[in-house]
């Protein structure tokens, strides 16, 4: 601790607190759910392509066998999560509420343990670590689900100075990550010393937001001097854990728009992405579960649970048990998270978090009876990225999608700080949600 | 039976009724000014103007068919804004009239609240200006009140003497007749802070304003830039232009305008920058018109001018967008 | 069946003011008292008939390219009728309408009807068209001009030269009716009023 120094930070422009609710499962150690009796995978849990299924209907994987193939650039590799016998290859509800497909796989046969031993990295090139990588199928893990191995594989024309560590967690409810640096500071510090070897970074910031203090400190106890990893202290204000967010708290540079983190060169990863890395690049372990907060006040046993990819909601409901029915569930945080319309729709790589919310909570969030802009200005002080939604929706409303370039709506980053502080409940983000696809179609 | 929305799934407390709530809550304090100084004929002007706003917003919006949105506290704001613009021995069709006109014309014609391109309340107060210019230019101060009457909840008529407002004393007889009047200048701006002046019934009292605007401020609904800026600038200007500044911005209507009606989220703009450039004009103005005009007060007239300026505000001074390289707007047009 | 709609098109379905939306100054001008409107739609029927009756007549002498001038030329002609009369007849109205009878040369009902409609149809139908128009006209000013005269001074007056009536109304006069912004707030009301029910009707 002593020979760390620890700064406080945060970007200046917009961001708000919203209740943080994180003490529901704030001190729940991370605990393994009881196996699925039936995964439903999605071959599409990042932002390309869906990948290509290599299996067949009545065949039998293994937990970790590869079953979708990546297509193209921005794809990912899809493993099988369980043992068993794939029983159907088809649509089924995920959490964009669309049916996309997924294969099924019912559980059969025996667990295969996970090899302890710790092999060692040093000896790997730069591109056996990325072919490991691709072959797990890692993804972000905050949300976004952009292939890590593509935003590892920085252009050699582009330098890369800085890698930023997100422990940011600003999303409301989820403790997630906040368990894992908790539980794993180790796996993770090394993960980050995996990550700067292929990226060939001098610096390493780490970011973690002061609601997490126990998680900085005890981080703090596992790095070394020469690791040369700076600690940076945020200020709590949402949405800090935002690439472009990030960046400007702690380098106080601004990604330009349209363009990646290296554009400044940095590059910005999540502490489960990280350490989904270690397990890709040291066990070469693909990505078959990943830690979810399971959280909301009706939920009987909420905590930070170890979930394997593909297990339906209605699972998760058996083991963790609720005190009432459900109105709302949402995959992620309640900020960005999507709410779900069927109770088999997949934990995938991406869900941080499952939110209950009761009838009650979800009677607050009046959008279907949204009134006129009043003008209050408040979205354009909430705004992260300074623009002016009040404008952007009233267009929307009107449908005057041609108008809406004039105000920048390609930068918007969708992280609903506008509509949570709207006084009159406008559905901002989904106005500008329209314009913009309305907007890329047209081209 | 699961519902679904688009995200965020939370939301602020702070809805339209919770902004309007509050700013009712701030004007207490002025309200309970108006009736020590004025008496309860202050209250009643105060309780028929609010009666009316909501009436004519009800029956507004059931003839135009839209739904009844009296409850958000909008109107109710109207009413108590008009009826402190108000002289104290008003008669009480005057302010019906500016309240009617407020709600019906200048708020539900141009579409209800956030459509409204001026202030519904001064648009109300600048046409009964006009339109009965001798009642609303005569002030009283009440004659050596007796308490019991004064506070008579029935006793309507103000005993009460005519006397010129001190704005008007110092444009007509310059600044020394009105130190005379008050005896000294500690306790001219003793008396103006404090609200024993002759003026509106809800703009004398600047302690009752500030107090109302603290709450405001400290609830999050205002902002305190737009006030003052407003009221620093009226200053500067009133001392350049070799007045004297603390009187210019003690008297008149400067606070309840500054507070109450200048950051009235609708007509205001809506970048820092922008209500920057608002207040700046407003205070420019306002000096421009009680020093160089017929009149010997302009706040409302300036709060109305500038209301009519904000769209230009608006549209002209934008904010960059992080990651952009110049600020926005210039490309397109 | 047509001529009787020739007619009664200018009273209210092409209504002048309410619906064209022309000749408007004059009426945000001279509508303070229900008498001016009176007489300044009497002077403008008159020239709008007395022009509509010539264009027509020699609508097709005139060249296309300076059919403008040759207009302006005729209702200048008949301007000049009605602004001799008047002041000769009838000093009172003369000296309140002031500038705006001379200003009826570039009124533009009479120049619209004269480009619209003289200049393309027959003299009889021209004639009817003009009768329609200057009535449509002359109602809706007189309409104005008594909202205004009512709520801004208390009076309605029928009097010119010494004949008819003034009216008292109990209303505490609101001055600022009689100035130009009562008489934008007054239209303005009229028409949103007109465009609601129109509206309603699709």
């Amino acid at each position: 601790m002593k020979h760390i120094k620890i700064r406080t930070r945060t970007f200046l422009q917009g961001g708000i607190h919203p209740p943080e609710n994180k003490s529901v499962t704030y001190e729940h150690s991370i605990e393994n759910l009881p196996l699925p009796k039936k995964a439903i995978i999605p071959l599409s849990q990042h932002l390309g392509k869906p990948a290509l299924p290599v299996v067949k209907k009545g065949d039998t994987v293994s937990e970790g066998q590869l079953i979708g193939k990546k297509d193209g650039n921005y794809s990912s590799h899809v493993h099988s999560s369980i043992t068993g016998k794939v029983t159907d290859i088809g649509p089924y509800y995920t959490a964009s509420n669309v049916k996309s497909n997924c294969i099924v796989i019912q559980l059969e046969g025996e667990i295969k343990r996970m090899n302890a031993d710790k092999p060692d990295w040093s000896n790997l090139s730069r591109e056996q670590i990325l072919q490991r990588i691709s072959e797990a199928g890692v993804v972000g893990m905050g949300g976004a689900a952009f292939p890590t191995d593509v935003k590892l594989n920085v252009p050699s024309d582009k330098k890369v100075d800085f890698f930023i560590v997100n422990g940011a967690e600003c999303e409301p409810y989820l403790t997630c990550d906040y368990r894992l640096m908790m539980e794993k500071p180790e796996e993770i510090v090394e993960g980050i010393q995996i990550i700067k070897k292929l990226l060939n970074v001098k610096k390493v910031f780490f970011g973690v937001e002061l609601n997490k203090r126990p998680a900085l400190e005890h981080i703090a106890e596992h790095l070394r001097e020469k690791d040369n990893i700076e600690l940076i202290a945020l200020k709590v204000k949402y949405p800090q854990g935002g690439e472009k967010q990030l960046i400007k708290a702690i380098l106080n540079k601004e990604v330009p728009s349209g363009g990646l983190p290296f554009d400044v060169g940095a590059v910005v990863s999540n502490v489960a992405t990280i350490n989904a890395v270690r397990d890709a690049v040291l066990f070469q372990k693909p990505v078959i579960e990943r830690v979810v907060t399971v959280t909301g006040r009706i939920v009987k046993n909420p905590g930070n649970y170890k979930i394997r990819i593909g297990t339906p909601l209605s699972d998760v409901i058996a083991d963790t048990g609720l005190t009432e029915e459900p109105a709302k569930i949402i995959l992620g945080g309640p900020m960005m998270g999507p709410s779900v319309v069927s109770l088999d729709t997949p934990v995938t790589k991406g869900t941080s978090g499952i939110l209950f919310l009761s009838e009650k909570e979800e009677k607050r969030v009046r959008y279907n009876a949204y009134r006129s802009c009043i003008h209050c200005a408040k979205c354009l002080m909430v705004c992260p990225v300074s623009l002016n939604p009040c404008m952007l929706s009233l267009q929307g409303e009107f449908e005057t999608y041609d108008q809406m370039t004039r105000y920048d709506i390609m930068d918007c980053i969708e992280c609903g700080c506008c509509n949570y502080v709207c006084p009159s409940f406008r559905p901002i983000v989904q106005f500008i949600k329209l314009g913009k696809s309305f907007l890329k179609k047209k081209g | 039976m699961l519902k679904t929305s688009i995200s965020p799934h939370i939301h602020s407390p702070q809805n339209i009724e919770y902004a309007m709530r509050n700013v009712l809550i701030a004007m207490v304090p002025a309200l309970l000014a108006s009736v020590y100084f004025f008496g309860v004929r202050a209250l009643w002007l105060e309780i028929i103007s609010i009666l009316t706003a909501i009436l004519a917003e009800t029956l507004m919006q059931l003839l135009l068919r839209k739904p009844v949105t009296v409850s958000d506290g909008s109107a109710a704001i109207t009413g108590l804004l008009v009826a402190f613009n108000m002289p104290p021995n008003i008669p009480f069709y005057v302010p019906v009239v500016a309240t009617a006109l407020g709600i019906i014309v200048v708020k539900q014609l141009f579409g209800g609240l956030g459509h409204n391109i001026f202030n519904p309340a001064l648009v109300g107060r600048v046409f009964v200006m006009f339109a009965w210019l001798p009642e609303m230019t005569t002030w009283n101060v009440p004659l050596h009140p007796d308490w019991i009457r004064h506070f008579n909840l029935f006793h309507i008529n103000l005993d009460s003497i005519t006397s010129a407002t001190p704005l008007a004393v110092n444009k007509l007889q310059g600044m020394s007749a009105l130190v005379s009047q008050f005896g000294s200048k500690t306790q001219l701006y003793l008396q103006s802070f404090l609200g024993n002046t002759g003026g509106c019934i809800g703009e004398t009292s600047e302690l009752a304003i500030l107090i109302g605007a603290f709450y405001l401020f400290s609830r999050k609904v205002i902002w305190p830039t737009v006030p003052f800026v407003y009221i620093i600038t009226v200053a500067v200007l009133t001392a350049l232009m070799g007045q004297d500044p603390l009187f210019h911005i003690l008297s008149g209507g400067l606070f309840l305008g500054a507070f109450f009606m200048a950051t009235d989220y609708v007509t205001t703009p809506m970048t820092l920058s922008g209500s920057l450039v608002y207040a700046v004009g407003l205070g420019l103005l306002t000096v421009i018109l009680r020093l160089k005009s017929g009149l010997p007060e302009g706040v409302s007239f300036s709060i109305l001018l500038m209301n009519g300026l904000t769209p230009l505000i608006d549209k002209l001074i934008r904010v960059r967008t992080y990651g952009k390289q110049s600020k926005r707007g210039r490309d397109h047009e | 069946m047509s001529r009787w709609n020739e007619l009664t098109k200018g009273i209210i379905k092409e209504n002048p003011i309410f619906f064209i939306m022309l000749g408007l100054c004059p009426t945000l001008a001279v509508s303070t008292k229900v008498i001016y409107g009176i007489g300044m739609g009497i002077a403008a029927t008159f020239v709008l008939i007395g022009s509509n009756i010539f264009i027509s007549l020699i609508r097709n002498f005139i060249p296309d390219k300076i059919r403008i001038p040759c207009y302006i030329v005729v209702i200048a002609t008949f301007v000049t009728i009605v602004d001799y009369i008047l002041n000769a007849y009838v000093q009172p109205l003369h000296k309140a309408l002031g500038i705006y009878i001379p200003l009826i040369v570039v009124n533009c009902i009479i120049l619209g009807r004269a480009e619209a409609y003289a200049g393309q149809n027959t003299v009889l139908n021209s004639i009817l068209d003009a009768i329609g128009m200057g009535i449509g006209f002359t109602l809706a000013i007189t309409l104005i001009a008594l909202i205004r005269e009512i709520l801004g001074s208390g009076t309605i007056t029928l009097q010119m030269l010494g004949y008819g009536w003034v009216w008292e109304v109990p209303v505490k006069p609101m001055t600022i009716m009689v100035l130009p912004p009562g008489a934008l707030l007054t239209i303005g009301i009229l028409m949103g009023i007109i465009n609601h029910f129109k509206q309603k009707e699709k």
